[in-house]
């Protein structure tokens, strides 16, 4: 049986609680706050990859949707985010409806591309129509989140704001797991033929779990928007569609942390290489090798494989 | 023979003008256990996978229940009372034992993912059903003690089981075995002919594929014989053991 899954939440939400106690350099709680923002899409998308099986590499896409319609209706049309935060979302989980239905037909590779192809389109959209998204120079000026008189204007503000959503969606996320709805969803990734035999719809979980995904995806750009102020379509080319994939298969696909723990990993380690200045990419490369070619199952596992090893070895030493 | 539970008139499915089903009819009674016998590419799973939904007929109708269920989905054809296990077990090998078992209530369930997400009182009492009625069925098929392991990781023979278990507790009307005793030893194929008589003593009715021929003349109330897509015979294992179509073209000619 697997352990209560509630104690690790409760621990991590401590520590999430207790870190800016510890960590006060705005430099570090800034990078806390990327992996919390990456977190929230790596989240979304491994209940897409790692739960119900099936590839996206096109979540950049979705992400650049989210950021750019909040980003859009508050700069251009001086919305409040109360209401441009609920259409982005909506818009991201639209478009994850029209562009689900067709393609999640497709099966491994060619559902790969044609995600890929989404995201490319999203992405020279952004470039093209100049007059909604300013083109290539992006959306400068987003206005900084604000509940009545409150604004988020702090790193430490933001980083609190983000986690909590964070912590939310994550039991959220869980709960699912846990449930019909999770088990029907990693049924469809063990066999489809057997999933359907059960009375699992198929087609209809697909179309459900991508555009939850895609909703995740989506509010992760409406938090980066509102808090760099300024998007661009850089920001949200094929190499961050790939990131994220890497960050969730580093992590541990199918595993709840796992996403969680490939946003970190990912983010902190560029920060840290940056010392190896012109090597620092090549380090990065056979950092991340190593990890696949090692950790098939991710890190977490790996770890978890280490912690019943150590486990056992603590018990059979004080046996003898 | 008693009311009847599912019919098929006049079925025919061909694969690229190979022609697998022909003018297939028959009745099956509530509560009964059928064997489908015949040699290799007769037909035998084809028909299985006709009746579950995998794929449409070309021609013919089957009804369940009084009800035509032809060219419907495969999920619907489940949550309409069709359970069926696959001729090369097709358990769910990122789960556990138990969770395969469970995926087997999702048509009695409701849940969606927002209720889900939220955990509210009424999905957490469903998911307590949902969870003992799993262990019922995985009891009944003696894989209790193994709930918590992962699938893969259990014996091919106790996977089948596992698929029987995860069928039964769709608790359809009709359960489609194929070839279930496939690879199990004598002892094993004898449990499983408990088994299955226990089944039908739930009043579930059994439809199987199997080729182990003690196992098929022991339980079966009928027996269908097909060959090439066509039915040759239906009848009491008694009076087809003696049919000498039966005896030429299946059990071997005699000298």
């Amino acid at each position: 049986m697997r352990l209560k899954p509630v104690l690790p939440i409760l621990f991590f939400s401590c520590a999430v609680l207790c870190g800016p106690f510890f960590i006060t350099s705005p430099y570090f709680l800034e990078i806390l706050i990327f992996i919390g923002i990456y977190s929230l899409i790596t989240l979304g998308l491994n209940l897409l990859m790692g739960f119900a099986g099936q590839i996206s590499l096109g979540h950049a896409a979705f992400y650049a949707i989210g950021a750019y319609s909040s980003a859009i209706l508050t700069t251009r049309y001086n919305m409040h985010f109360g209401i441009s935060i609920p259409i982005a979302l909506c818009m991201a989980a639209g478009i994850a409806y029209i562009v689900g239905v067709p393609s999640l037909r497709l099966k491994g590779h060619y559902l790969a591309m044609a995600t890929l192809a989404f995201g490319e389109i999203i992405h020279i959209c952004l470039n093209a129509a100049v007059d909604l998204t300013g083109g290539p120079s992006g959306i400068a000026g987003i206005p900084q989140m604000q509940v009545g008189q409150f604004v988020f204007d702090t790193e430490i503000k933001y980083y609190y704001l983000v986690w909590a959503i964070f912590i939310v969606l994550f039991i959220m996320t869980q709960n699912i797991i846990h449930s019909r709805v999770g088990r029907a969803l990693q049924s469809i990734h063990g066999s489809e033929t057997a999933a359907s035999a059960m009375g699992v719809n198929v087609a209809n979980y697909k179309v459900q779990v991508f555009m939850l995904s895609a909703v995740f995806a989506a509010l992760s750009g409406v938090l980066y928007a509102h808090y760099i102020t300024f998007i661009s379509p850089q920001t949200s080319d094929l190499m961050f569609s790939i990131r994220l994939v890497t960050m969730v298969v580093v992590g541990g696909m199918g595993h709840i942390w796992g996403g969680l723990l490939g946003a970190g990993i990912l983010t902190v380690l560029p920060e840290f290489l940056s010392i190896f200045e012109d090597y620092d990419m090549l380090i990065y490369g056979c950092i991340l090798l190593v990890m696949v070619m090692f950790l098939p199952g991710g890190v977490v596992r790996g770890a978890e494989v280490v912690y019943s090893k150590l486990i056992n070895l603590i018990r059979r030493s004080k046996g003898e | 023979m008693s009311e009847t539970v599912l019919q098929a008139c006049n079925i025919r499915k061909e694969f690229g003008g190979i022609v697998a089903l022909d003018a297939l009819s028959f009745d099956i009674g509530r509560g009964s256990i059928t064997a489908i016998i015949g040699p290799n590419g007769a037909g035998k799973t084809t028909l299985i996978n006709v009746m579950s939904g995998l794929f449409p007929p070309e021609r013919g109708t089957i009804v369940l229940n009084g009800n035509a269920i032809t060219g419907r989905k495969s999920h619907d054809i489940s949550r309409l009372g069709i359970a069926r296990t696959f001729q090369t077990a097709q358990i769910f090998n990122n789960m556990t034992v138990l969770e395969n078992v469970m995926v087997g209530r999702h048509t009695k369930t409701t849940a969606g993912m927002f209720r889900a997400a939220l955990t509210l009182p009424g999905a957490r009492r469903e998911e307590k059903q949902i969870r003992e009625k799993a262990l019922h069925f995985l009891g009944m098929v003696g894989l209790r003690d193994a709930a918590g392991l992962p699938a893969a990781s259990i014996p091919i023979g106790n996977q089948r089981l596992l698929e029987i278990a995860r069928a039964l507790a769709v608790e359809p009307d009709v359960l489609l075995l194929d070839e279930p005793a496939a690879g199990l030893n004598t002892q094993e194929t004898r449990t499983l002919g408990e088994l299955i008589r226990t089944i039908k003593s739930l009043g579930m009715t059994v439809i199987i594929i199997e080729h182990d021929m003690e196992l098929v003349m022991d339980i079966s109330d009928m027996i269908m014989v097909l060959n090439f897509g066509q039915k040759i015979a239906w009848g009491r294992p008694a009076d087809i053991q003696s049919n000498p179509e039966v005896i030429a073209v299946y059990l071997g000619e005699e000298e």
